[in-house]
């Protein structure tokens, strides 16, 4: 039998319909070819006068998802834990698909199921329903009560439905089951901000809840933010190193990176994410680290508050200087020396900067992420001798715009900020100018491969690849990977193979 | 009829209202769970909401137009680029380049609602993101603005807005006002949109004739294949069948689709109905709006696709298309024969859990048979009265049947029935396999197309390599447990 070869052997769709025989393993991707159809005979330049985003009220790909969202990551990263968003089943449903699309994880969330009648007499009722049927189901150790555009515009009062819900599960089940759950309540109305503000929002909602002062001790409390499970783990291996105790708010690393191992308990709960106890406990740190200064800040600062805690608020420790700061502070925090093991560490992922600054040096770069983790990549890009040129941030951030200057200024640059602008007028930027290497979220996958500018994923969200979610970019060891990412690609976009030899 | 004591499953006993979406199929005397009500809060549905089965599923897969969310961003960031709802309308890059993702799922577009807004109200905000996009995205062959909980509750006369933007732009612009918070599920939302697009289409082709279909343009064997997504390009084998049939396919509702050919659905001569739950409403309303009648088809596998071949070419009467079924059904029977036979063989006998929307369960019911595998129970997550009908008809005798399952009943339900392999969504994925159970992807597929007798194959492939992948040797390692 003979199958018709068409652009290296794929099959167009009249092939495919003619193949006299399917194999075994079927048709897959690599064989088939859909012929593109333009939207439109001719390319039509959008409008050039409305493509920066302060000149228009539209906002085509926007590089930021929903209040409610941020607010759900950190929750889940406490153990035991469950959330129950007030609103429509979608607020949950597509949170959960979206946790599930980038940690390849089971995220059990719980919803109130609003319907029109909600809409016109309140979720009074879906509250306290809901409340009862996952308590008495699931027993859940923290129920993180997540509100949402629909339930702020009605105006639930979830502070009086909250004491009714308990009223009536007390009545129910008896006194013991108000000891079994603990509840805290977050405010996020996507309308006044992003999943930013929404981890933001949750760290000091818990904090508020949750945190008391006892007795001093001798830990630091660590509020790490949007960042991966192997990220915290790398914040715990330096913590390890420096031989110093941590409380980690919110610590997704044993609740988004689980094994596979039976038999599993039903209903299915991970096995980590931070203790209650823990969080009591933070009242009675000597410091509190917030990594991401949008993603946690607002905990850190009312623990200093409240407490008298000091708190070091960024910047993410990802590169050189970020990390050194990092170190630096929890030295002086504790009273520990830096530990030589730690030196080492910084050692290789400078040795590893020594043997590759011939590639890196004068590539210019494009960055889009949120705005904490923008900040920290385009200083590490400039500590790698790359010139960042265009950086964007998906939600606003008086910090991001101060962090990237600073970085710019000392490296002598002046790049594009775009602060709290959408991909479409980043992407027109990045298709003007002369651009080498991005970095940037897998939202970025389709520019790079229109723009032919080879993209290294970093940040969130990195839905289209595997692994990504187990790896560290902060710290020095994170710092090496991430260098070894951009330096690879580097190397296959632009350098020809005779040239990668030696 | 009451189920027996063995089927009660134990995750329940405190929320006794559940047991009423519990039943065992009788195929003389369907039994039909209670369905199409209101999830009980709290019970951990799988459901999402009407916002999603408007603009996610029966919208989304629009090719040409530009869609606008009238919502905070994140409603907007969720639908963008997530189902496999493929397309080959490719908007441009740059000059003499198109985008590296289909026109429907490249862009997400919306008002991005603040909390102003919230206060006075977003419908000036609406009318400039409309054509401002419009002047953005060019190209587009139309807008589609959906509302969401956000612009629903604030109240936007956002038809005004509509007529406004069309009169500007010189293209239809419709609204899809489908709210998160309205209705059950996300079936609310596939009603909602089947209707108000109809009336806004039939609208426009009143006030704009020369979009509808002339008459010395019509074919005698013009059809239109409604409730077809184009999932991950199901319509590659999907519409050379009925070519090699002799029909002529006019639209598709909606998979990959321009709005001008949608407009011009109401002129075929035949409707063949796919999705019988998210698109029989707008098949309805041609059927009596415009006396075309439609069909009912399972485009998945074998028999079922014949029997879609067979009941066309009976409704165009003509004996030679009669005889070209008859020879496309043998032949490509013939074609996936091989293929079939190898993977019937290794799957004989084995057990499978289905959970999808809703018809899916029963279009897959007989595919199942016909790879030899027995189907240990099903679930549907928005399915009603007529979608439990035909599970009942296509079941074995007393089949275990879960209406609108929660995460903890499908944990139950794996643990009890034990299955081989559980066909499910993305997020149910990865519980299942924390429990050791494969699953393949039954909304946007593993590696598709599924659809037609060519796409069994890759089904196929799929359950296997699902039932055969080396990993669930190691799981159940005793010395490591």
């Amino acid at each position: 039998m003979t199958t018709p070869l068409k652009l290296n052997g794929r099959l167009t769709i009249k092939d495919l319909n003619a193949l006299p025989e399917i194999p075994i393993e079927g048709i897959t991707y690599d064989q088939m070819y859909i012929e593109k159809q333009p939207i439109c005979p001719e390319y039509i330049a959008p409008d050039p006068n409305i493509i920066p985003s302060s000149k228009r009220t539209v906002v085509i790909d926007p590089g930021r998802i929903c209040m409610p969202f941020g607010a759900m990551w950190a929750s889940v990263g406490v153990h035991g834990c469950i959330p129950f968003v007030q609103g429509a089943q979608g607020c949950t449903t597509y949170p959960r698909y979206t946790f599930s699309r980038i940690f390849r994880e089971p995220v059990s969330i719980a919803t109130a199921s609003f319907q029109e009648d909600t809409a016109v007499f309140g979720g009074r009722k879906n509250l306290i329903e809901g409340l009862r049927n996952l308590i008495i189901r699931y027993h859940p150790e923290v129920i993180a009560i997540v509100t949402v555009c629909s339930s702020e515009i009605i105006g639930d009062d979830m502070e009086g439905y909250l004491e009714e819900a308990q009223d009536a599960l007390e009545e129910e089940l008896g006194p013991d089951v108000l000891e079994e759950t603990q509840f805290v309540i977050i405010h996020t109305p996507s309308f006044e901000g992003s999943h930013v503000e929404g981890y933001n929002r949750a760290a000091k909602a818990f904090l508020k809840t949750m945190a008391r002062r006892t007795t001093p001790n001798n830990k630091v409390n660590i509020i790490p933010g949007m960042i991966t499970p192997g990220d915290i783990r790398e914040i715990k291996h330096i913590l390890r190193l420096m031989d110093i105790e941590g409380n980690i708010l919110f610590d997704i690393s044993g609740t988004l990176d689980c094994p596979l191992r039976l038999p599993q308990a039903m209903p299915y709960y991970p096995k980590g994410g931070t203790k209650a106890e823990d969080m009591k406990d933070m009242g009675n740190s000597m410091m509190t680290f917030a990594l991401c200064p949008d993603e946690g800040g607002a905990g850190a600062r009312y623990l200093e508050k409240r407490f008298k805690i000091p708190a070091a608020i960024g910047p993410v420790p990802l590169g050189i200087h970020n990390t050194d700061i990092f170190i630096k502070d929890l030295a002086e925090a504790t009273g520990r020396p830096i530990a030589d093991e730690i030196k080492d560490e910084r050692g290789i992922l400078i040795d590893a900067m020594a043997d590759t600054f011939h590639y890196t040096m004068g590539i210019r770069v494009a960055i889009y992420g949120d705005p904490d983790i923008a900040a920290a990549a385009t200083r590490f890009c400039c500590e790698l001798g790359m010139e960042p040129v265009l950086i964007g941030s998906g939600t606003e951030s008086k910090q991001f715009v101060k962090d990237v200057w600073a970085a710019a200024h000392e490296y002598n640059l002046k790049p594009t900020i775009l602060n709290g602008s959408d991909m479409f007028e980043w992407e027109d930027y990045l298709k003007k100018d002369k651009i080498d290497l991005i970095l940037g979220n897998s939202k970025a996958a389709n520019v790079s491969k229109e723009a032919d500018v080879p993209l290294v994923r970093i940040g969130f969200p990195i839905y289209d690849r595997v692994g990504y979610q187990r790896r560290a970019y902060v710290g020095y060891r994170g710092g090496e990977y991430l260098l070894d990412l951009i330096v690879n690609t580097i190397l296959d976009s632009k350098f020809p193979d005779d040239r990668v030899h030696q | 009829m009451a189920i027996p004591e063995k089927y009660r499953l134990k995750c329940d006993f405190t929320i006794p209202e559940r047991y009423k979406h519990h039943v065992l199929t009788d195929s003389k005397k369907p039994n039909i769970p209670a369905c199409n009500i209101k999830t009980l809060p709290g019970d951990m549905t799988e459901r999402g909401c009407a916002f999603a089965g408007a603009r996610g599923v029966v919208g989304g897969p629009i090719g040409d137009c530009i869609q606008i969310i009238h919502s905070p961003a994140g409603c907007a960031w969720y639908q963008w680029g997530t189902r496999r709802n493929l397309s080959d309308i490719y908007a441009w890059s740059g000059p003499g380049r198109l985008c590296n993702d289909s026109n429907n799922r490249r862009r997400a577009v919306t008002t991005d609602l603040q909390a102003k807004d919230v206060v006075f109200g977003g419908a000036k905000k609406l009318e400039e993101a409309c054509l401002e996009a419009w002047r953005l995205l060019p190209g587009a062959g139309g807008i589609l603005i959906y509302l969401t909980c956000t612009s629903g509750l604030i109240g936007d006369d956002c038809s005004s807005v509509a007529e406004k933007v069309e009169k500007e732009i010189g293209k239809p612009v419709f609204v899809i006002d489908s709210p998160g918070f309205c209705g059950v599920s996300q079936s609310t939302g596939h009603h909602h949109f089947n209707v108000q697009f109809y009336n806004q289409a039939v609208k426009y082709r009143e006030a704009h004739p020369e979009v509808c279909m002339k008459e010395e343009e019509k074919g005698p064997y013009d059809i239109a294949i409604i409730g077809e997504f184009n999932m991950d390009w199901d319509l590659v084998y999907i519409k050379p069948l009925f070519e090699k049939l002799g029909c002529r396919i006019i639209g598709v509702f909606t998979g990959g689709e321009r709005m001008e050919n949608l407009l011009k659905i109401p002129d075929a001569k035949l409707n063949v109905l796919h999705c019988q739950r998210s698109c029989t409403y707008i098949s309805d309303l041609i059927a009596n709006g415009f006396e075309v009648p439609y069909v009912k088809a399972s485009f998945f596998g074998k028999e079922q696709m014949a029997k879609v071949l067979r009941d066309v070419a009976d409704f165009f009467g003509s004996a030679e298309m009669k005889e070209r079924a008859e020879q496309i059904i043998g032949h490509e029977l013939e074609v996936i024969s091989p293929a079939i036979d190898f993977y019937r063989e290794r799957l004989a006998g084995k057990r499978v859990g289905m959970y999808v929307g809703g018809p899916r369960v029963w279009h897959w019911q007989k595919v199942m048979k016909e790879l030899g595998m027995k189907v240990a129970f099903s679930m549907c997550t928005f399915a009603h009265e007529d979608d439990y009908e035909k599970i009942n008809a296509r079941a074995e005798e007393g089949e275990f049947i879960v209406d609108n399952p929660n995460e903890f009943e499908i944990e139950e339900c794996l643990d009890k029935f034990k299955p081989d392999l559980f066909l499910t969504g993305l997020k149910e994925k990865y519980l299942c396999r924390k429990l050791g159970v494969p699953t393949v992807n039954s909304h946007s597929y593993e590696k598709g197309p599924y659809a037609c007798f060519r796409g069994m194959v890759n089904f196929a492939r799929d359950i296997y390599q699902g039932i055969y992948a080396p990993v669930w040797k190691f799981v159940r390692d005793k010395t490591f447990i």
